[in-house]
């Protein structure tokens, strides 16, 4: 068809056709995808069939899709929308095969969920992606509620399919050990390492799967990982701190229900059940000084391992807070007791006065209490309601490691260090610090995974558990107050402004990543009354008469 | 000619004559402009490093902060250390949303910053590389 232009004969000038650029439609023009205008109720229908193909998707093909680098140019929004559909049809119908109909236009550097390098890939304005983005939420989030066993939350490479086939396979494995079958669970251990090559081990699952392989085939060989040193436990304690905001976290928090409950008090202590190098307290010390009506004095009994080679570590860390305190001018106290497990503490070690206002310290340290029987976390529990503290204050790992059951348990293990590594990297990019990091969490999972009996000692549990035993020991909630949330938001937006959150559930805090709650935080005082009687609870009742 | 030429000289402001003008100047810039102007001569290095006008800029939206944070700031390395450490990246990141927490609450959480900071530069028991680095998630862009 010649151009409709020859008609004006009369004044022998071809009039060209209309530019392509007319026919876009305008608006989508500005945000950078080129729709024609005569297509635009096609898009609208498109885009609806996906929406309710996408829902009724399993997610873990629909994570694929948005989670990966962009196989089409969205810019054509026409036919992205129909590759879009085609393919969850497609996979709809080959759950097996989900990148099989993906075009290998475009072979992505292994990435994050949030690929900043998707401006090179297809020079999309960045308003457009925005667009994209706040269209597509799976695009941002992993898929939300709540995942079934076999799925992951983490999702992140082109080699996804591998990643699948990893966490089946770890899996499998677990069940293997469980059932004892340990012949076919080291052989399935094998495979997994060789799976390992084919997936990227820098982030996401198969970093973490690393780690989890690594541990299983501990247990399978029964060569358990050598206890670290506690020195080396503090360093990588101390990077762990460093990079992540969990710690600070807790600590601030804490410190924060602390100095509120100290409120009015000339005479102060504080018992901290894990002194490791004193981080916490400075804060305390200063915002003690700064305190309206001034400082009180502060006592403060710091309990650690004993340390080696004749060192009185716990003596130095005391005298680096002294110093703090002299400088600004609190007047300070420190002592140290030195027991390798809590439960060989005593109450008469800690020298606790009647008439100051006594605060309890427990950072991640309670559930190393709950080992086998005869547990000491009852009659540890009970000497501390003893002491009659204005406050205790508790953060605790927000899963449940201790089930009996090791399926189970690795399982929730699995899970919760998958989106604790991944919040890691949101938090720290900077090498060496994160891989030391990530070694302080290593030896968690080791623990969890490798050991039983009295050598497995993270055995964490949610905070509904720990209400009902602090409940039952004679406690009853303080609400960490407003101030203590508006500290942790604002901690957590120093970090990243994407991913952590804090919420508050009954007075207490939880920080989370992507709502997935990861560390708890709460406050407890004495209840008034005499000191309840044990009640028999079969396995806990077990009273320690000292 | 000369002469008035020299008249008018003379009789023209030179801000370096008056110090307390070029103070109250000071005081009110932001922390990047105070840097700069510690760069320009030694009078203007010696203002703009002063620890007041340091002060002036951390608690600038504090509307009392009372007589007692002074002495615990400088005891722990003084307000300029504080801005550059603490305060300015506080400022930056939990700028975008300022509804959300008052000044005196984002100055409570660098002081506490703060004070870790010292204790950590008071330890040096841990090793050279760990010497302030419970500060360093502060300079790392944020990964938003």
């Amino acid at each position: 068809m010649g151009p409709s232009s020859t008609s004006h004969a009369g004044t022998g000038k071809l009039i060209p056709p209309f530019p392509p650029q007319t026919q876009l439609d305008g608006l989508l023009a500005g945000a950078g995808y080129k729709v024609r205008s005569s297509d635009l109720h096609l898009v609208a229908q498109r885009l609806e069939s996906l929406e309710s193909a996408m829902v009724s998707s399993p997610s873990h093909v629909v994570s694929h899709l948005a989670s990966d680098t962009v196989h089409y140019n969205p810019a054509d929004l026409v036919s992205w929308v129909d590759s879009l559909l085609s393919e969850l049809t497609h996979s709809h119908h080959h759950p097996s095969n989900p990148s099989s109909s993906s075009s290998s236009s475009s072979t992505s550097p292994p990435s994050r969920p949030l690929p900043v390098d998707l401006d090179d890939l297809f020079s999309v304005p960045s308003d457009a992606i925005n667009w994209v983005q706040s269209e597509m939420p799976l695009s941002q989030q992993p898929p939300p509620p709540p995942p079934p066993p076999q799925q992951l939350t983490v999702v992140t490479t082109m080699e996804e399919d591998s990643g699948i086939r990893l966490v089946h396979a770890l899996m499998t494995c677990a069940e293997l050990v469980q059932r004892g079958d340990l012949h076919l669970a080291g052989a399935l251990v094998d495979e997994m390492t060789a799976l390992l090559t084919s997936i990227n081990t820098e982030c996401g699952i198969g970093k973490v799967a690393g780690y989890f392989i690594d541990a299983l085939s501990r247990r399978i060989v029964g060569a358990g990982s050598v206890p670290a040193p506690p020195h080396e436990t503090e360093i990588l304690y101390h990077h762990f701190y460093e990079t992540s905001p969990y710690l600070k976290f807790a600590h601030f928090t804490a410190n924060q229900a602390i100095l509120e409950a100290f409120e009015g008090y000339d005479c102060v202590h504080v018992i901290d059940f894990s002194l490791m190098h004193g981080l916490q307290w400075p804060a305390l010390i200063q915002a003690l000084a700064l305190r309206p009506g001034g400082p009180p004095l502060l006592r403060l009994t710091g309990i650690g391992p004993p340390s080696p080679d004749g060192r009185d570590t716990l003596r130095e860390i005391g005298l680096g807070l002294a110093e703090v305190a002299r400088s600004v001018n609190v007047r300070f106290a420190f002592r140290g007791v030195a027991a390798s497990r809590l439960e060989d503490v005593k109450p008469w070690m800690l020298q606790v006065n009647p008439n100051e206002a006594l605060a309890v310290n427990s950072i991640m340290q309670l559930h190393k209490l709950l080992g086998p029987d005869p547990t000491p976390i009852e009659s540890v529990l009970s000497w501390i309601r003893g002491l009659n503290p204005k406050i205790v204050t508790l953060v605790e790992q927000e899963v449940n490691h201790n089930q009996t059951g090791f399926l189970d348990r690795f399982t929730e293990a699995l899970y919760y260090y998958s989106t604790v590594f991944d919040s890691l990297e949101a938090a720290c990019q900077i090498q060496p610090d994160k891989a030391l990091a990530e070694m302080y969490l290593q030896m968690e999972i080791c623990n969890i995974v490798c050991y039983e009996g009295a050598a497995r000692v993270e055995r964490h549990e949610p905070l509904a558990k720990w209400r009902d035993r602090f409940n039952r020991a004679g406690f009853r909630p303080l609400h960490l107050g407003s101030n203590a949330f508006k500290q942790a938001s604002m901690l957590l937006m120093l970090f990243s402004t994407e991913g952590y959150s804090v919420e508050e559930n009954e007075g207490c805090l939880r920080l989370g990543w992507h709502s997935r709650p990861l560390i708890a935080a709460s406050a407890w005082q004495a209840s008034p009354g005499p000191l309840p009687l044990p009640l028999p609870m079969g396995a806990d009742d077990y009273w320690n008469d000292d | 000619m000369t002469r008035d030429k020299e008249e008018k000289r003379r009789q023209a402001l030179c801000i370096n004559d008056h110090v307390d003008i070029l103070l109250e100047i000071l005081k009110r810039l932001d922390g990047r402009s105070l840097c700069t102007a510690a760069c320009v001569c030694r009078l203007w290095r010696a203002l703009a490093t002063a620890d007041s006008v340091w002060e002036h800029l951390c608690l600038r939206r504090i509307a009392s902060p009372g007589s007692s944070v002074r002495p615990v700031v400088s005891a722990l390395g003084g307000h300029r250390r504080l801005y550059m450490l603490c305060v300015r990246h506080l400022l930056t990141r939990l700028g975008r949303d300022p509804g959300s927490s008052s000044a005196w609450d984002e100055l409570q959480l660098s002081l506490s910053l703060f004070c870790v900071d010292y204790y950590e530069r008071l330890g040096g028991r841990f090793g050279d590389t760990a010497a302030t680095s419970s500060l360093m998630f502060l300079c790392k862009p944020v990964n938003v």
